[in-house]
C-alpha cells in the first residue's frame, strides 16, 4: 500500500485550484485596470497638444487621419492631424462630435454590422473589414466607390452608399438596404473614421500595399 | 529607447502554409507522445513503443522550432514556447504519478 | 453505477431535465437550418436577399449555438444532481416555472430577429430589437430576464449543494455557475468606444468558452466517466481539481490572445502569446485522462474475469454516450487544441485574425468541446428515463454521429482552406483592404472551399435528422439490455 501523499491528496488540489484561478483572476484584475487606462477616450485638449491617445476623442473627426509606418514600433500607426480636416463641410464642437459619434456607434450596432463585417477583425467574414476603412483607397478621391455614387467627397459617397447599398452593385455579394436615414448614415461615418483613428498595434498590416497604398507607401 | 524597440518583420507568401502545417504537427505529435505514453504505461501497449512515444516528442519540440523561426518570434515569445514543450514532456508524467498514487491508495 | 433511488422518471428535476434538453435539440436544429442558410449565401448571394439577409441569417446561427448548449447545460445540470446529491432539487417548482419563461423568451427574441430584424439609431433598438454584438445580439430585455433565470438556477443548484452531499463535482460546478452568470454582465452596457466594447465583449466570450465551459465540461466528463464506466470517484474527483487549476490557469490570462489588435496595449501580445502557448496543455490532459481511465477500468474488469482483451464484457454500459465522450476527447483537443494553436501567436494572428480560419476553429471547437458532451448528457438521460441497464448503438445512433462529425470536419477543412487562400491574397500580398477582401473572395480556392462547406454543412444537418430520430425513439429499442 502507497504511503498517503500530498500528490493525490483531493484538498492539496481543490486549494491549488483556488489559488491558481485567484492569483489569475486578480492578475486580469489588475491588467484591466492598466488597460481601461490606456484605452480610454483622449480629450479634445490631447488632440489639440498632439497627445497621442490609443483611443482618441470624437473630435478627431475634424482632424486629418492616415496610417503610416512607424520604424520604432515597426508597423502602421495611425497618424492624427496636425492638420485639420472639414468632415461634412464643417467643423464639428465637442458636444456635437460626442453625439454624432454615440448615434453612430448606436448605429453600428442596431443594424447589426458586425454580423457581416468585421469591426477591428471581430465579427463576421462575410463583407470587408471596416477598421480602417475611412481610409480605405476605394473611397478615396479617385477611388471606385467615389466614382460610383458620383459625390465629390468621401462622406458623401459613404453616406449615399450606406443609405441605398442596393443601388450600388460592387460585387455580386451586395449590402442589403437597412433603412439607414441620411442622420444616421453621416453618424456611422463618424463612427468609421473615429474607428481608423484607434492605435490597433498595426492591424491591419501592408493596408493597401498593392493599391500603391493609402499615402504613397 | 532600444528597449521599445518592437520589431514584427513580415512572414514571407511562401513560409504561411509550412507555419500552419508545423503548428498542425505541433499538436500531433504531441497528442501523439501523449497518448502512447498513457497506452504503454496502463500495458494496452508494449513498453518499446515509448521509444516511439519520446521521438514524437521530439518531433514537436522541431515543428515548434520550425514554425517559431518561420514567424519571427520575439525573445519573450520563443521563451514561452520553449517552456511549453518542456511542460509537453513532464505533464503525462506528472498526471500519470498521480493519478497511479491515487488508485493504489483507494484500491488495496 | 453510482445511481440511487432518484434516478430515472422518479426524480422531477430528472425531468425537468429532459424538458431542457427537448427545447435544446430543437434549437440545435435550428442552428444547423440557418447555419445552411448563411452557406448558401456565401454561394449564391441572391439566395433571400432582402428577405432573410447573411447577417440575420447568421444572428440566428450563432445564437442558436449559444442558446441550445446553455439549454443544454442546465438540463446536464438538473440530470446529475440528484445522483451528486443524494436529494431532490430544492425549489423544483420555481426551476420549471423559470424553464418556460426563458424557452419564452427565446421564443420572442427569435421572432423578432427574424421579422423586425434592424431598428433605428437608438435606445429602443438596444433594449427590444437588437444589441447587435455578436453572439450576445439578445435585447437588453431578454438579457434582463436570462439574469433572472440564470440567478434563479444558480440558486438551485446551491440550495441543493448545501442542503444534500456536496461532491466534489457539485463543489466545482457551484463556483463555475456563479462565474459563468457573472460574466454574462460584462456583456449588457453600451459605451460608445468600440475599444472598450470589444474589451468587456471579450470577457463573455471568452471567459465563457475557454474558462468557465471548459470546466464545466470537465464536470460533465467527471460526472459521465464515473456513471458510464463506473471509473473511480476520489481518482476522477482528484482530476477534476487538476483539470480547473490547469484551464483557469491558462484559460483566463489567454483572454490576452484577442486583445492584440482592438486597441489595446502591446503587453497583452506577450500575456497572449504565452497563456495561449500553455492552452492546450489541459486539453491534452484531459485526453490522457480519458484514455487512463478507461484503459484501467477495463484492465481491471479483464483481471475480474480472467479472460483476455476479446472476450472480456465492456465496462461502458452506455455506448452511444460514451461515443460522443470520446469524440469530445479528441473534438476539443483538435478545434479548440489543433485549430485554435495555428493561428493564436501574434506575429501570424496579425494575417489570420477576421479571416475565414476563425471561422474553422470556431466550428471544430464548438462542436468538439461542446455539443458532443452535451449530445452524451442527452443519451444518459435517455438511459435513465427509460430504466436501460446497457444502452447500445441504434442504426440511426452510428448514422447520426457519423454524418455529424464528418460533416463537421469536413465544414472545418473547408473553412481553413479558403482561410488560407484568404491569407494569403487578402492578407500577406494585398494588404487587407476594400479591393483585397473582395479579389481574396474571389479566389477559386476560395470559391471551391465554400462550395465544399455547403455540401459538409448539409451532411451535418442529416446527421441531425438521424439523431434526432434516434433520441426520439431509441428509448423503446429492443437493441439495449434493460
Amino acid at each position: 500500500m502507497a504511503q498517503k501523499s500530498v500528490w493525490s491528496d483531493n484538498r492539496f488540489w481543490r486549494r491549488s485550484a483556488t489559488w491558481v484561478t485567484g492569483v489569475a483572476s486578480v492578475l486580469l484584475i489588475w491588467l484591466t485596470f492598466d488597460t481601461m487606462g490606456q484605452i480610454s477616450m483622449g480629450t479634445d485638449a490631447d488632440l489639440k497638444n498632439g497627445v497621442t491617445k490609443r483611443v482618441p476623442a470624437p473630435t478627431v473627426i475634424n482632424y486629418k487621419v492616415d496610417y503610416v509606418f512607424d520604424s520604432r514600433r515597426g508597423h502602421e500607426v495611425p497618424k492624427i492631424g496636425p492638420e485639420k480636416e472639414k468632415f461634412f463641410g464643417k467643423f464639428w464642437s465637442e458636444e456635437e462630435a460626442a453625439a454624432l459619434l454615440h448615434k453612430g456607434k448606436l448605429a453600428s450596432q442596431a443594424k447589426n454590422c458586425m454580423d457581416c463585417h468585421t469591426l477591428l477583425g471581430n465579427g463576421a467574414y462575410f463583407a470587408p473589414d471596416l477598421t480602417k476603412a475611412w481610409l480605405d483607397p476605394a473611397w478615396q478621391d479617385g477611388g471606385t466607390m467615389q466614382a460610383m455614387t458620383g459625390k465629390n467627397s468621401k462622406e458623401e459617397a459613404m453616406v449615399a452608399f450606406l443609405m441605398n447599398p442596393d443601388q450600388y452593385p460592387t460585387h455580386e455579394r451586395m449590402m442589403p438596404n437597412l433603412g439607414i436615414t441620411h442622420d444616421e448614415a453621416v453618424a456611422l461615418v463618424a463612427f468609421l473614421k473615429h474607428m481608423a483613428s484607434i492605435d490597433t498595434n498595426g492591424f491591419p498590416r501592408n493596408f493597401g500595399r498593392m493599391q500603391g497604398a493609402v499615402h504613397g507607401k | 529607447m532600444e528597449q521599445n524597440l518592437i520589431l514584427t518583420p513580415e512572414i514571407a507568401s511562401g513560409d504561411f502554409l509550412t507555419i500552419f502545417v508545423a503548428s498542425a504537427l505541433v499538436l500531433v505529435f504531441g497528442g501523439l507522445y501523449v497518448g502512447l505514453f498513457t497506452a504503454v504505461k496502463v500495458r494496452l501497449l508494449k513498453p518499446w513503443f515509448m521509444i516511439i512515444g519520446y521521438g514524437f516528442w521530439l518531433l514537436t519540440v522541431y515543428c515548434l522550432y520550425l514554425m517559431g523561426s518561420l514567424m519571427h518570434v520575439d525573445h519573450f515569445t520563443a521563451k514561452a514556447l520553449v517552456v511549453a514543450a518542456v511542460g509537453l514532456l513532464l505533464v503525462p508524467h506528472a498526471v500519470y504519478y498521480m493519478q497511479d498514487h491515487v488508485h493504489r491508495e483507494n484500491e488495496h | 453505477m453510482a445511481n440511487n433511488a432518484l434516478t430515472g422518471v422518479g426524480s422531477e428535476s430528472k425531468q425537468l431535465a429532459t424538458w431542457y434538453f427537448t427545447f435544446a435539440a430543437i434549437i440545435f436544429g435550428a442552428q444547423l437550418v440557418f447555419g445552411v442558410v448563411a452557406a448558401i449565401q456565401f454561394v449564391e448571394p441572391s439566395f433571400l436577399y432582402g428577405v432573410l439577409d447573411f447577417s440575420i441569417a447568421r444572428i440566428l446561427h450563432i445564437n442558436a449555438l449559444v442558446v441550445w448548449m446553455v439549454f443544454a447545460m442546465f438540463g446536464s445540470v438538473y440530470w446529475l444532481l440528484p445522483d451528486e446529491t443524494g436529494i431532490e432539487t430544492v425549489g423544483i417548482k420555481i426551476g420549471k416555472l423559470l424553464f418556460w419563461i426563458f424557452a419564452a423568451a427565446i421564443v420572442v427574441v427569435v421572432l423578432v430577429y427574424l421579422f423586425i430584424q434592424v431598428g433605428p439609431a437608438d435606445d429602443t433598438t438596444i433594449w427590444f430589437i437588437t444589441e447587435g454584438r455578436e453572439y450576445i445580439e439578445a435585447p437588453r430585455w431578454a438579457d434582463l430576464g436570462i439574469v433572472v433565470v440564470a440567478l434563479g438556477f444558480v440558486a438551485n443548484l446551491f440550495f441543493t449543494g448545501m442542503k444534500g452531499n456536496r461532491s466534489g463535482i457539485v463543489t466545482v460546478l457551484m463556483a463555475d455557475m456563479i462565474a459563468f452568470s457573472g460574466l454574462y454582465l460584462c456583456g449588457m452596457f453600451f459605451t460608445d468606444n468600440i475599444s472598450m466594447d470589444q474589451y468587456w465583449w471579450w470577457w463573455v466570450i471568452h471567459l465563457w468558452v475557454e474558462a468557465t465551459w471548459e470546466v464545466f465540461v470537465g464536470s460533465l466528463a467527471a460526472y459521465a466517466l464515473i456513471t458510464i464506466i463506473g471509473a473511480h470517484r476520489k481518482v476522477v474527483e482528484m482530476w477534476l481539481w487538476i483539470e480547473v487549476a490547469m484551464l483557469f490557469g491558462s484559460g483566463i490570462l489567454g483572454l490576452g490572445h484577442h486583445y492584440f489588435w482592438i486597441g489595446t496595449p502591446e503587453y497583452w501580445w506577450e500575456i497572449g502569446a504565452l497563456f495561449s502557448a500553455l492552452e492546450p496543455l489541459p486539453l491534452v490532459a484531459m485526453f490522457i485522462h480519458v484514455l487512463y481511465d478507461w484503459g484501467k477500468t477495463q484492465g481491471e474488469q479483464m483481471g475480474a474475469e480472467h479472460t483476455d482483451e476479446d472476450h472480456v464484457k465492456s465496462v461502458i454500459t452506455n455506448k452511444p454516450a460514451f461515443t460522443w465522450i470520446t469524440l469530445n476527447a479528441f473534438g476539443n483537443f483538435l478545434g479548440a487544441g489543433i485549430w485554435g494553436f495555428f493561428h493564436t501567436l501574434p506575429q501570424v494572428n496579425l494575417y489570420t485574425h477576421g479571416t475565414q480560419f476563425t471561422a474553422a476553429h470556431g466550428h471544430l471547437a464548438f462542436f468538439g468541446a461542446y455539443a458532443t458532451i452535451l449530445i452524451g448528457m442527452m443519451y444518459l438521460a435517455i438511459q435513465g428515463t427509460n430504466g436501460i441497464k446497457v444502452m447500445n448503438h441504434t442504426k440511426a445512433s452510428i448514422w447520426g454521429v457519423s454524418l455529424i462529425t464528418s460533416g463537421v470536419v469536413g465544414m472545418t477543412v473547408a473553412l481553413t482552406i479558403a482561410g488560407y487562400s484568404q491569407v494569403l491574397v487578402a492578407r500577406a500580398q494585398m494588404g487587407g483592404t476594400w479591393q483585397a477582401y473582395f479579389d481574396g473572395q474571389a479566389g477559386m480556392w476560395f470559391q471551391q472551399a465554400m462550395d465544399w462547406r455547403l455540401v459538409m454543412g448539409v451532411v451535418t444537418l442529416l446527421g441531425f435528422v438521424f439523431l434526432a430520430k434516434d433520441l426520439l425513439t431509441s428509448g423503446k429499442s429492443p437493441v439495449h439490455e434493460r
